[in-house]
């Protein structure tokens, strides 16, 4: 049953990912007073993407075409590396947790690339902008999943996150807490969720993410935005089968708890979104060192 | 079961961190003072003949000064005293949160060096006191404002509290009061000591204390 | 009066006398009182000393808490001598001070810290428990961080702000170091309340741990040593004695260095016993020279008397250090370089602080002409810095001699390399600086005031003791010095 189980995730994965978004808007819109977008709003706009053609500007190159297919290859090719809770990635390897964080970092490079070869200015500022915490925080994902595998002995995600389960918790509550804290933050900022960016704005000028990908039209928007919701489901799961330590023997009770989880993990997005305010730009880079040093602190204690 | 000493442990490494990453000089003293009450618990905790009223005594007379009366005096000094509130300090944030890391790892070495000698003491409070030393001994060296300067000393005589309650089985009483009885005329001194710099100075920023040179 | 009373009755007249200080209303009492209280207790001291010496070599009190041994005798009868020539000093510097500077307020507030801080630098002396020990040495810090403020500028707090926070930080080290030794004592079992006993922890029947007693030692070397004012870490001391009060300079200079040093040393014989005679000699030797070159260094470029007289001070250090740490003959001399020294720089200091008062200004171009301006004070400059800088026929000239015998002896090449060199630079920088000050057509001063009763008395007695030292050195004092030498090398 495992293999169907592995399967069974991926499905899910592919299928109710934008769902996630859905339901952050929706918390959103009710914490504010207002009804919202229906929950199944991303899937209506991926469908109306896809039917409709795209414009290229004259300045831009295969570059420009290549990034959205990209960033969506590697978003799904990271699902295929990440387990769901107990439940075991489709392609598990040893060292897999190092390719997780190159998959995710070569479609963001194709991204910033794709950003700088349309030639404006506002797009390469958020190209710089996105490269600069990208720096900060891919150590951060590394320092996190390192302290995992250190605080479980296993090299591969999905052997990792198998054997952390309540027993494990109670036996390394401070390491897996901090690293939990450490996830939080990287959740944000890989996802540019507030504090570290505003999805909703309209100002270029304060834009990182959504700048990057302003002159993408067509299916490339579709696919830009299908591989966000992807990355988030990716990071999501990593955190939430870290804070969902449900490993009983039954693959379909595993996978209902983190779906569970998974939705918590989007109200709460919804929540947060709600109650803070961006932070300055340049206490983004402040935060999230402090995030990697969190983990840090998890692996030096736990070298003891 | 998780130790008891193992969450004492990582709470206080993370105000440690927060003291290193604040700017606000209030946030810094709460920070403070939550740490004198976290690490004031440590003995009760590791005790080695059982709880008595040493230990007691011990404990809360050091959850009183440096929970309590020290950072009252810290915040009314700070409402007396002049200074810029956003003020950058010699170092970084980031290079400060980089030091604590770097500060956190060479602990640990030291103290895998001196735990061969020191059989009774648990090693993550060994680390802790170790770690606050070294950042009490940053915050001085690194901050502009005086009030900061005193606060590292503080969270220096805390690790140095912390070390002797664990290594030494029971110097006598008089030593250890002795120290916080030295440790609460020392902040008042250097309480009155800034006032004196706020009076003649206008403000207590230490930067400005640099005419005597060479 | 029996010994162990007096070591008792030390104390408790500093305490005594500090109380008293606190109530009164006149300045002229309080100066008073501060020199009965010192000469009573040079009394006392050499009481004790006589009493040690040609005792059973120890005199205890308290039940062991407190104990005198020959070191600490010595010690306490070189702070009795520099205790009592420097508060009447100060009886005669105040004395010259205008009505509204030395008011009533500041007297009383003089007087208390002063007998205050020189109760605990007993404490210290007499103390048998390293954890008391250790309380003494931060209640002096903290004593006597308001002496240098004692009238407050924007300079005087400023040196007063550096010395509260790098003394504090390293009377923190030295107490972790304190802690160390205790438990290096007890990883063998030892009971526990007499575990920071020195007399325990210097007895060969003493089982202690060695790395626990390699960082203690470190931590006492630094923590220490930062009152004592060895380089690195001795940059509070400048701008501390240049801004105090010339009576508090010299009482800085002359005792309270001194005291830091007594305290690092008490924790050799342990440390020997633990890890043999290379590790602390080696470091000792580290810190001493390089204080003796920062020192030279710094020495050069001054341009203020006290801040010159400071580093002077921190070159000495250096060279006391040196000297313990070159076996038994590097003892002896560098405990007869701490009684040279301390009588020197204190006699120094008080020229300086006269003629700083004479001439307005302690900057080494406003005081000229000393020598036609104030013919005591200016003969005490010109004999003090002779003295300071090593000229024959004074004392310090006998002490650096037998320290550089006891350097050959030991075959330290290094070390005699950079301590002669060092000791040259000196030599002429701060000739040269004496020159300026003391020769030539007298500058800008007041010509005004005559000397309190107690100024000529103070300046012959301590060149007669300069001049004495050098060339004769008396028997008792021969072997006192030997026996407080036999202590640190664990022959108590």
């Amino acid at each position: 049953m495992p293999a169907l189980a592995s399967l069974a995730a991926t499905v899910c994965a592919l299928v109710l990912a934008p769902l996630l978004f859905g339901i952050v808007n929706r918390t959103k819109a009710f914490v504010a007073g207002r009804r919202g977008p229906p929950l199944l709003q991303l899937y209506w706009d991926l469908a109306k993407y896809l039917r409709r053609g795209a414009v290229y500007g004259e300045t831009t190159s295969w570059l420009f075409r290549l990034g959205p297919v990209i960033g969506l290859a590697t978003a799904a090719a990271a699902i295929t590396v990440t387990p769901f809770g107990g439940i075991g990635a489709p392609a598990s390897f040893t060292g897999d947790l190092i390719v997780l964080a190159g998959l995710l970092a070569l479609g963001r490079f194709a991204t910033v690339l794709a950003a700088l070869d349309t030639g404006s200015s506002f797009e390469g500022m958020g190209a710089s902008r996105e490269m600069h915490f990208a720096a900060l925080a891919e150590p951060a994902l590394l320092l996190a999943l390192a302290t995992l595998a250190h605080a479980t002995d296993f090299v591969s995600l999905t052997s990792i996150y198998r054997a952390i389960d309540a027993a494990a918790w109670t036996g390394a509550l401070p390491t897996f807490a901090l690293t939990a804290m450490t996830l939080v933050v990287l959740l944000l900022v890989e996802n540019t969720r507030i504090p570290v960016d505003d999805p909703t704005t309209h100002l270029e000028l304060t834009m990182i993410h959504e700048v990057m990908v302003l002159d993408h039209s067509g299916p490339d928007l579709g696919y830009i935005h299908y591989a966000a919701a992807l990355k988030l489901w990716i990071i999501g799961s990593l955190l939430v089968g870290l804070l969902v330590p449900v490993r009983s023997g039954d693959v379909w009770l595993d996978l209902a708890a983190m779906l569970a989880g998974m939705v918590g993990l989007a109200l709460a997005i919804g929540m947060v979104e709600s109650a803070m305010a961006r932070y300055r730009l340049m206490h983004v880079p402040q935060f999230i060192v402090g995030a990697a040093t969190l983990s840090a602190v998890a692996f030096i204690i736990r070298l003891v | 079961m998780f130790a008891l000493t193992d969450i004492i442990q990582a709470v206080g490494l993370l105000s440690c961190f927060a003291l290193l990453a604040t700017s606000r000089i209030g946030a810094c003293i709460r920070w403070l003072s939550f740490q004198g009450i976290l690490f004031g618990l440590v003995p009760l905790i590791v005790h080695h003949d059982g709880l008595s009223i040493r230990e007691i005594a011990l404990a809360s007379g050091n959850v009183a000064l440096k929970g309590v009366i020290f950072p009252w005096l810290l915040l009314r000094l700070r409402a007396r005293a002049d200074y810029n509130r956003e003020v950058q300090p010699f170092v970084s944030f980031i290079m400060s949160i980089l030091f604590g890391t770097l500060a956190l790892a060479l602990s640990v070495w030291l103290t895998m060096q001196m735990k061969p000698a020191l059989k009774d003491a648990p090693f993550v409070m060994l680390d802790s006191s170790i770690f606050l030393i070294f950042v009490g001994l940053f915050l001085i060296v690194s901050r502009r404002n005086a009030l900061m300067q005193v606060i590292g000393y503080l969270v220096l005589e805390n690790g140095i509290f912390v070390f002797g309650v664990i290594t030494v089985v029971g110097t006598p009483l008089l030593v250890e009061l002795g120290v916080l009885l030295d440790a609460f005329v020392g902040v008042f001194v250097m309480g009155i000591a800034i006032y004196h710099i706020n009076r003649e100075f206008g403000s207590i920023d230490v930067d400005r204390l640099t005419v005597l040179k060479g | 009066m029996h010994a162990s009373e007096s070591i008792v009755a030390l104390l408790a007249l500093s305490i005594l006398g500090s109380l008293v200080c606190l109530a009164l209303r006149r300045p002229r009492h309080v100066l008073m009182t501060v020199v009965g209280v010192s000469a009573a207790q040079m009394l006392l001291a050499c009481n004790i000393w006589a009493a040690v010496v040609s005792g059973h070599g120890f005199v205890s009190a308290a039940g062991q808490w407190l104990y005198v041994d020959a070191f600490s005798a010595f010690h306490m009868v070189v702070l009795a001598l520099v205790f009592v020539l420097s508060s009447a000093f100060a009886a005669v510097y105040f004395g010259h001070e205008a009505e509204d500077v030395f008011t009533a307020a500041v007297a009383s507030r003089f007087g208390t810290l002063w007998l205050g801080a020189q109760g605990a630098m007993l404490l210290v002396l007499e103390s048998n428990n390293l954890g008391i020990m250790w309380v003494g040495m931060e209640a002096t810090t903290l004593l006597t961080a308001f002496l240098i403020s004692l009238h407050p500028s924007g300079l005087s707090l400023e040196a007063m702000w550096k010395y509260l926070i790098i003394c504090s930080i390293g009377i923190a080290f030295a107490f972790m170091g304190t802690l160390l030794a205790a438990a290096s004592i007890q990883s063998d079992g030892a009971t526990a309340s007499d575990a920071l006993f020195w007399t325990n922890l210097a007895s060969t029947r003493a089982h202690l741990d060695p790395t626990l007693m390699k960082f203690a030692f470190v931590f006492v070397l630094v923590g220490y040593g930062t009152k004592a004012g060895l380089a690195p870490i001795h940059s509070w001391l400048p701008d501390a004695h240049s801004q105090a009060p010339a009576p508090v300079s010299a009482m800085f200079s002359g005792f309270l260095l001194n005291t830091a040093l007594y305290c690092i040393m008490r924790f050799v014989p342990p440390v020997q016993h633990a890890l043999g005679q290379q590790f602390p000699s080696e470091l000792l030797i580290v810190f001493g020279t390089l204080s003796i070159m920062v020192a030279a260094g710094f020495i050069v470029f001054q341009k203020d008397a006290k801040r010159l007289l400071a580093y002077h001070s921190v070159e000495h250090m250096g060279i006391i250090t040196l000297g313990y740490a070159l076996g038994p003959i590097g003892s002896f001399a560098a405990l007869f370089h701490t009684l040279n020294h301390s009588v020197c720089k204190a006699l120094a200091f008080f020229a300086v602080g006269r003629l700083g008062q004479r001439f307005g200004s302690h900057d080494m171009h406003a005081i000229a002409g000393a020598l036609r301006a104030d013919r005591l004070w200016g003969s005490a400059l010109v004999v003090s810095v002779l003295a300071l800088i090593g000229v024959a026929p004074f004392s310090i000239f006998m002490s650096e001699y037998q320290l550089l015998r006891a350097v050959i002896g030991t075959g330290a090449w290094l070390t005699l390399v950079v301590f002669l060199a060092a000791g040259g630079v000196v030599f002429i920088a701060a000739l040269r600086h004496l020159i300026d000050m003391a020769f030539g057509t007298a500058g800008e001063h007041d010509r005004g005031a005559r000397d309190g009763a107690f100024a000529a008395p103070i300046v012959v007695v301590a060149t007669a003791l300069l001049l004495l030292l050098g060339i004769w050195m008396p028997l008792p004092l021969f072997d006192a010095i030997s026996s407080a030498a036999a202590v640190l090398a664990g022959q108590p």
